[in-house]
């Protein structure tokens, strides 16, 4: 009998221990295994971090003050699960999450969003808009544990887009009382953050490893107990090694998806992460005044003349798709995205034969010289692909194309100063997928900009005269609908104007072995996946579709 | 024997000079690491203010005395990327690099010595033209695609080792064979032509003509005459690798000094690369140094020359 009721108190004992043990023990398990082909900096400290590395490895362990909309992309709850813009505009209040916790089990308040911000605008701090901070906040105010509040300059509408990972990493939310604890040096060597899946090891060169959290997280829970993210610079061989079980995903590009999905592997695709783009230098300079380039139906006839679906099948073997116009994607705020992508699959077609006729019509006949800056981003190679292959184009209409390929490091500073190298010339770019516009629009047509394609400020005509009237009422529209109806103007005036159009909109890519992970969706508009990981299931758990 | 080494370690300082000379300007002429760090919707005042924390804003001459000024002192830099003293980052990844070396250096001695004295013995035959063969083929095959197809082979068609990243044993042996099949034509072209050249030496047809065995003539007298010149080559051939494994590490995900240099051009990472360049050449010039001073005790005619 007593034997009887032992082995029942044992029995119920191991019931209420497994159910009450962490759940790493019971669900966690495996590593977790990314090849990517740059892990940026390399640091676990958000302040010296720029937006992609801070995107593929800080996103890991750090949240964000404003976070994604999981769905659509874009915007949505982060660290603060709402905020509020002031009547007047110039203050912006952010409502944090109650209950979430450093992986040191500090709590996660208003005073460490304070920190944070203040560190991101500090002297030390490489954070891209590190200077933009320190012009637009004023002051931010802890209110209470809960509630922090930012006071701006001027309104500033974008402010909470500009502090979600969604755009840029001057959101991460830092741990104010350890850093005061340890210092700065000792963070940089054993950081925490309050993000789903805690710091191990960061081998210089090498891989960074995590651990996850056994904790609930707003995030989600990892269903892997390890996560090693692999610094392994050439795509044949993370391909490889997906292919291997080495790694179970890996970034690649579009040149190498065929081959993969060839070789058995999945091929994932992230939509509206960029945009590959032409562009007209100086159109507006009066030494380009009789230039083709400087009459509008001459920089639309050129775009007709580019069969978008050609480039689209060849070089990006499909995974691609028409473009929305300048800078804007189905998730970008305040902007009618099914009116544009109506007028864009008009707008964008192939029509080599009106193309002609518009030449004709605007004394081009026989077809004119024109200058093409061909040119990519370090690890874009398509890029050089696509113009190339858009410049052929434009040879069949007649347009004799002296096409001169740059190196982005010889590319990025003939667009600074006097633009002496660039006036007159077209030249490829590439937008990344963000869903403020507004912010993209200022750095390429404000007068004050680097880019300033609309006008500068010895030669703002009309329509930059517009558009900065435009881009200045949209900073302080508070009513949504007003907001809108001014994205949609901005748009509409840079559209019009031929100056920047868009060729394709075009997707991360990802190869996965479906013996290692389970099926899972990347966030729409983000190429990295630093807030996916904890969403990635085991294969057992979900085993992708054939 | 002090003046020599005085002299040449005088010539190696002013190479060293004109190395970081030509390395801090041309350096920046590859582009800004500003351009990219910042967004391409970044405004001219962030761009500016972060131009400033990185201490490029001054002129470029005035970024030189203070580059020079620091070096003198020892102090390389810090990196722009990984905000990390340069000379410390190259010191952490060189013993990475280092534990390679060896493993191709003895693969292409086992390799390419043998080949070599075959190469030598059977002069213009069937096995002197294999040889050949394999001699323009490890000299010409790029080591980027060599390092693939071995990925491909013995990584993913075969499943017996791995593609890359530093690890066990197992992970050493792509990035070997890697590396050490140019050394492999290397070595076999001066071991045939230094036997060939043995071989017909008055002590070689003594040694034959006391009656020695064949085997011990080639094996014992020619091969150890014939190995000055190619032991003496053995420092270029450290140099060669320690700057040609930039291709192998980036290959196989390596974490050595030829990624970080290939990381360092990547990200216009100038104190990074300024650091990596001139410290590799203090290490080549050492070595050869080393080669310079063994080759002048073994050949008095060299110091005196």
């Amino acid at each position: 009998m007593f034997r009887h009721i032992a082995g029942v108190a044992t029995l119920a004992v191991a019931v209420v221990v497994a159910a009450t043990m962490p759940l790493q023990a019971q669900d966690q398990k495996g590593t977790l295994v990314f090849a990517v082909e740059s892990l940026g900096a390399q640091t676990l400290d958000p302040i010296l971090e720029g937006r992609p590395g801070n995107a593929v490895y800080q996103a890991v362990m750090y949240d964000s003050l404003v976070g994604f909309n999981l769905e659509k992309g874009g915007v949505g709850p982060g660290v603060a699960e709402r905020w509020e813009l002031s009547p007047d505009g110039l203050a912006w209040t952010f409502y944090l999450r109650p209950g979430q916790t450093f992986h040191n089990g500090d709590k996660l308040t208003a005073e460490d969003v304070k920190f944070s911000l203040e560190r991101q605008m500090g002297p030390g701090s490489l954070a891209s808009a590190a200077a933009s901070m320190r012009r637009t906040i004023k002051n931010i105010e802890v209110i209470d544990d809960l509630t922090v509040k930012v006071q701006t300059t001027s309104p500033q509408i974008g402010l909470p887009a500009g502090l979600s990972r969604a755009v840029a990493p001057e959101g991460a939310v830092m741990p104010k009382a350890y850093i005061e604890k340890v210092g700065e040096e000792e963070f940089r060597k054993k950081p925490i953050g309050s993000g789903p899946w805690k710091f191990v090891r960061n081998v210089a060169g090498d891989r960074i490893e995590f651990t996850a959290v056994t904790t609930p997280h707003w995030r989600g829970r990892p269903h892997f107990k390890d996560l090693v993210l692999l610094l392994v610079p050439e795509e044949s061989t993370r391909v490889a090694m997906v292919r291997t079980g080495e790694a179970a995903i890996a970034s690649i590009g579009p040149e190498t998806m065929l081959s993969a999905s060839r070789a058995g592997l999945e091929v994932l695709s992230v939509p509206g992460t960029m945009q590959a783009i032409f562009q007209f230098w100086g159109t507006y300079k009066p030494e380009v005044k009789d230039s083709p380039i400087a009459k509008v139906r001459v920089r639309q006839a050129l775009s007709l003349a580019i069969d978008r679906k050609q480039v689209i099948e060849h070089v990006m073997n499909g995974k691609a798709r028409l473009p929305y116009p300048f800078a804007t994607f189905a998730y970008t705020d305040y902007f009618s995205a099914e009116r544009w992508e109506k007028w864009a699959a008009e707008a964008y077609r192939y029509d080599p034969v009106l193309a002609k006729k518009i030449l004709a019509e605007e004394g081009y006949a026989g077809g004119f010289e024109l200058k093409f800056a061909n040119t990519a981003l370090p690890g874009t190679q398509y890029m050089v692909d696509i113009g190339t292959a858009i410049a052929d184009m434009w040879t069949k209409i007649g347009v004799k194309v002296t096409l001169k390929h740059y190196e982005w490091g010889s590319f990025a500073p003939m667009e600074r100063g006097d633009q002496a190298g660039l006036v007159g010339w077209a030249s490829m770019y590439r937008t990344a997928g963000r869903p403020d516009a507004p912010w993209r629009y200022d750095g390429a047509f404000s007068p004050e900009s680097i880019q300033r394609l609309l006008g500068d400020k010895d030669n703002c005509q009309e329509a930059c005269q517009d558009f900065v009237k435009t881009y200045r009422a949209l900073l302080s529209e508070l009513d949504k609908t007003k907001r809108t109806a001014l994205t949609d103007h901005m748009v509409e005036l840079a559209a019009n104007s031929w100056t920047v159009v868009p060729i394709l909109e075009g997707m991360g890519y990802y190869a996965v072995n479906t013996k290692k992970v389970g099926q899972f969706a990347p966030i729409a508009g983000r190429h990295e996946l630093g807030d996916v990981f904890e969403r990635i299931p085991r294969p057992e758990e979900k085993p992708w579709k054939k | 024997m002090k003046r020599y080494i005085a002299r040449r370690l005088m010539q190696g300082v002013v190479l060293l000079c004109m190395v970081a000379t030509i390395v801090f300007f041309l350096g920046r002429l590859t582009g800004n690491p500003v351009d990219l760090m910042l967004p391409e919707d970044a405004t001219p005042e962030d761009r500016a203010a972060l131009t400033q924390t990185l201490g490029l804003d001054g002129p470029i001459t005035e970024q030189f005395a203070i580059f020079v000024g620091k070096a003198i002192h020892g102090d390389l830099g810090t990196s722009i990327r990984m905000k990390q003293p340069a000379a410390e980052a190259f010191f952490d990844r060189l013993p990475n690099t280092l534990v390679l070396i060896p493993w191709a250096i003895l693969l292409g001695m086992m390799l390419g010595i043998p080949l070599g004295v075959v190469a030598a013995l059977h002069r213009g035959s069937f096995l002197d033209r294999a040889a050949g063969t394999v001699a323009v083929l490890g000299i010409a095959m790029p080591s980027f695609w060599l390092g693939i197809l071995l990925i491909f082979v013995f990584s993913v068609e075969l499943g017996w080792l791995p593609s890359g990243r530093m690890g066990g044993p197992t992970h050493y042996i792509l990035p070997v064979i890697t590396l050490g099949t140019f050394l492999v034509a290397g070595f076999m072209r001066i071991t045939r032509s230094a036997m060939l050249e043995v071989m017909e030496s008055e002590f070689v047809k003594l040694a034959r003509i006391k009656g020695l065995s064949e085997g011990v003539v080639i094996w014992k007298h020619c091969l150890r005459n014939a190995l000055i010149p190619v032991l003496t080559l053995w420092g270029v051939f450290v140099g060669n690798l320690i700057t040609g494994a930039i291709v192998t590490e980036t290959v196989f995900a390596w974490p050595g000094i030829g990624r970080l240099t290939y990381e360092a051009v990547i990200y216009r990472d100038f104190p990074l690369l300024q650091a990596v360049i001139i410290l590799k050449s203090i290490l080549i010039l050492s070595i050869n140094l080393g080669v310079d001073i063994l080759y002048a005790y073994v050949d008095p005619r060299i110091r005196l020359a």
